[in-house]
Order: structure tokens, then C-alpha cells, then sequence
């Protein structure tokens, strides 16, 4: 079966009776990728393309509220670097006109570009339902590889994140284009000058790294901290050795990277 | 490629949309990507399927203007949409600017990748009429030519913006 709800109440009361057996379906790059391998065949689809609205996005007092259908292609045109930079990395065009921000998350892929920067950000994510509505920061809302906070009858709504951090954002892969990632990491500074460091493909989640943000909240942000928080960030990531790298390399990368988006973040 | 069947034996879903122009009311397969409806149902087998994950970009369609993976689509998802393949281009058997280039160039090897290179190209120049050669890099870094001819299809692209341009004046 195929329903293809206008409204997002729709949405959530066809979801609310089916629960894990009605698939949501918006851009289809994750789900009908499985689909086309024979490793998923869902019976029931609840397409959420076509619900009013849920592309809108909204700015008000230092904040944007992205609903669930924002695009990647819409996320690259935002005036937030680090989100804007990693949506421009996602796929190519086509993918990143039917990829949404929501589906991103849902998907809870450990090499999220989107992910990275959405934590960075400390976004929030909203999860619906027809029993009504909570807000969880995004960190709270990876639970393990893959898994998420999501309730059966639940479906994000929206994203909502700040435009007053200072970011920056970068990634590296083995290809030019349509690149998964090896190691991406986000970094932002808050208006208190808090520092956020946020990386992918180093964990079974993509990964907030508090240890060395906290040297760094007490440090301060100098060369010397700088380096000495790398050493602290390349001891609590824990990333895997697979077909992408060796877990010493992500491990040595991830460090140069996170030093370099903070020095330029300093410096300018 | 093979049409899927619905396990549930039934629920198929009433299909309204335009491809190429052409008003299309049909009862589809609901789980049926659009590249398969377009190519198996519709005998438009200029859209091609190769990768089938996203990579390689030679089921490109425009959907509404924006160029979208056919392969990742479920054919109702355009319901009320207007899509356009490589088909609906030509306008009185004259080909698009942007094919004229293609062949005046040669850029075109095996051929497989060129129906998406082409959209590829028309999404980016419908909203960017000069774009520089980093940009075409960009509209155009999601289509694969396993040939390798990238030179020969950049220039015909150029070439392509430069009479667009010439035409506007």
C-alpha cells in the first residue's frame, strides 16, 4: 500500500496505526537504494513529499527552524557555513534535491554529513506524534549504530539551529564527488565563546567530542590548547578499521582536521 | 531491471502527472521506481539505470525543473509533478541547444551517461546562465562517464551557455 498524506496530522495518525509496519518515505536515497539491492521490501510506504508545508523554513530571534522536507539543495543555500558546506558535499545534485534534513537523521548513518554539522550546531530535533509533540537536543537523539530516539509512531518535524554560532566545516573522502566520508568534522564557536567539535565515520553515531571540547572550555583557545585538545580528541573517538581506512589513520585524520577548522576559526 | 510486484497483490495507486509535456492517468505499481515506470511502462528508454544507489547519475530526470535520481524515486512521488527526460528536449524535431552542442562536440562515447550529463547540464543553466567551469564541475559532479570523456562534454556545455547567452541578447 501507498499513502501520500497532504498534512503532516495525516502523516502522523497513518503512522500512529501502522507503526513499524508503514515505512516513511521522503527522498528515497537511503530506502529505495535498499530497495533496488533486494535488502529492504516495505510493504507500506507513507510518503511524506507531498505533505503542505514540511519544506518550509522559518528564521526568527537567532534561530532557523528547518522542517523535516528541507533539502539538502535548500540547507546549501543557508547563510550557516558549516551546514551549508555539508550539504553542498552530499551526492550530487539529483541527491541533493530529493535528500532531506530529516531523513538525514532518521537514517542515522555514523558518516552523516549533515549530521556533523547538525551537531556542531546544537540543533534540536522536533519528534512528532499524535500523542503530541517533544524537542530533544540531537545529541540525545543517536542512540546507537543506526538506532535513534524515534518512537514507532514518531516522525521528525523539524530541525531548529542557531545562526549565531561562528562555524566552519570539512571532509575527507577518496573521491571528488558523491564522496562518503573517511573522516567530516564540524566545529563551531557559540556567542560565549564555548567550542563544539562534532565528527563522522569515527563512531558507531556520528559523535559529539566533549572530552576535548571541555579542555578547551577551560583552556582557551590558543596553539598550545589547540594541539593538546587534539591529543585528547584522537584518545576518545573510537573509530573502526574497514574498506574506507584503517582506524589509526581516521584516528591521526580526524585530528589534523579538527586542528586545522579550529586554527582557521581562531585566526579569522 | 525488473518490475516489482506489490506483496499485498493490490493498492494501485492512481497516477496523475505530465512527462514531456503529455498528461499521464494511469493506475501504476505503487513501489515501482519512476526509472523503471518511465523505461518498462512508458517505453521512454532514453533514462537510463546503472548503479541503481545514487552514484552514477544516468537516470537523471528534471522533476518540476530540478534534476532528480529517477532510480531513487517511487513513481507516485510525482503525482501533480511535471517531469522532463531526455525525450522531451527536442521541440519540433529540432534537438536542445545543449544536445546540438553534445554532437557538434562529440561529446558522446558510449552514450550511456549522456541523456543525465544533458539534464544535468539544462537544470544548471536554467538557473545559472553563465556558469564558470567550477561550476559545471559541480552541476554536473553527479554523473559518472565511465569513458571518461569529461573534456569533450565540459566544452560542449560552455558552448552551449555561450549561444544561450548570444540567443538572450
Amino acid at each position: 500500500m501507498f499513502y501520500q498524506p497532504k498534512t503532516v496530522q495525516e502523516a502522523l495518525e497513518r503512522k500512529a496505526q501502522l507503526k513499524d509496519r508503514g515505512s516513511f518515505i521522503a527522498g528515497g536515497t537511503d530506502l529505495v537504494v535498499l530497495m533496488n539491492a533486494g535488502k529492504a521490501a516495505p510493504e507500506t510506504f507513507i510518503d511524506l513529499t507531498h505533505v503542505k508545508g514540511l519544506n518550509a523554513i522559518h528564521r526568527h530571534n537567532g534561530t532557523l527552524d528547518l522542517a523535516g522536507n528541507v533539502t539538502h539543495a535548500q540547507c546549501g543555500r543557508l547563510p550557516v557555513r558549516c551546514l551549508a558546506q555539508a550539504s553542498l558535499s552530499v551526492g550530487g545534485p539529483g541527491i541533493r534535491e530529493l535528500g532531506t534534513i530529516a531523513g538525514n537523521l532518521a537514517t542515522a548513518s555514523p558518516a552523516g554529513d549533515g549530521s556533523t554539522a547538525l551537531l556542531a550546531l546544537d540543533a534540536e530535533v522536533e519528534l512528532s506524534s499524535v500523542r503530541g509533540t517533544r524537542r530533544l537536543p540531537l545529541d540525545k537523539f543517536f542512540v546507537s549504530y543506526r538506532k535513534t530516539a524515534l518512537a514507532p509512531d514518531e516522525m521528525i518535524t523539524r530541525v531548529s539551529i542557531p545562526t549565531t554560532y561562528q562555524t566552519d566545516w570539512a571532509k575527507n573522502g577518496k573521491r571528488g564527488a558523491v564522496n562518503i566520508s573517511v573522516v567530516a568534522a564540524a566545529v563551531a564557536i557559540t556567542p560565549k565563546k564555548d567550542v563544539r567539535i562534532a565528527l563522522a565515520s569515527v563512531a558507531p553515531t556520528p559523535t559529539r567530542c566533549y572530552q576535548a571540547e571541555r579542555f578547551l572550555a577551560e583552556a582557551g583557545l590558543g596553539a598550545d590548547s589547540i594541539r593538546k585538545a587534539i591529543e585528547i580528541l584522537r584518545g576518545e573517538i573510537k573509530p573502526i578499521t574497514d574498506h574506507r581506512a584503517s582506524a589509526d589513520y581516521k584516528t591521526h585524520l580526524a585530528g589534523v582536521m579538527v586542528r586545522r577548522l579550529l586554527e582557521n576559526l581562531v585566526n579569522a | 531491471m525488473s518490475a516489482r510486484k506489490t506483496k499485498n497483490g493490490g493498492g494501485l495507486w492512481p497516477l496523475r502527472c505530465t512527462i514531456n509535456g503529455k498528461k499521464i492517468s494511469r493506475r501504476v505499481q505503487p513501489n515501482q521506481t519512476l526509472l523503471d515506470f518511465l523505461r518498462l511502462e512508458l517505453g521512454l528508454t532514453g533514462t537510463k539505470g546503472a548503479c541503481l544507489e545514487g552514484e552514477c547519475g544516468s537516470c537523471y530526470v528534471l522533476v518540476d525543473g530540478k534534476p532528480m535520481n529517477s532510480c531513487m524515486m517511487l513513481v507516485p512521488q510525482v503525482q501533480d509533478r511535471k517531469v522532463i527526460t531526455i525525450e522531451g528536449l527536442a521541440k519540433g524535431g529540432h534537438l536542445d541547444i545543449v544536445q546540438q552542442k553534445f554532437v557538434e562536440c562529440g561529446a558522446v562515447q558510449c552514450g550511456y551517461c549522456t541523456p543525465g550529463l544533458i539534464l544535468a547540464a539544462k537544470a544548471l543553466l536554467a538557473t545559472n546562465r553563465h556558469p564558470t567551469r567550477e561550476e559545471f564541475l559541480v552541476g554536473m559532479e553527479g554523473n559518472i562517464c565511465r569513458c571518461t570523456g569529461y573534456n569533450t562534454v565540459l566544452r560542449a556545455c560552455e558552448l552551449a551557455a555561450d549561444e544561450m547567452g548570444l540567443k538572450k541578447k
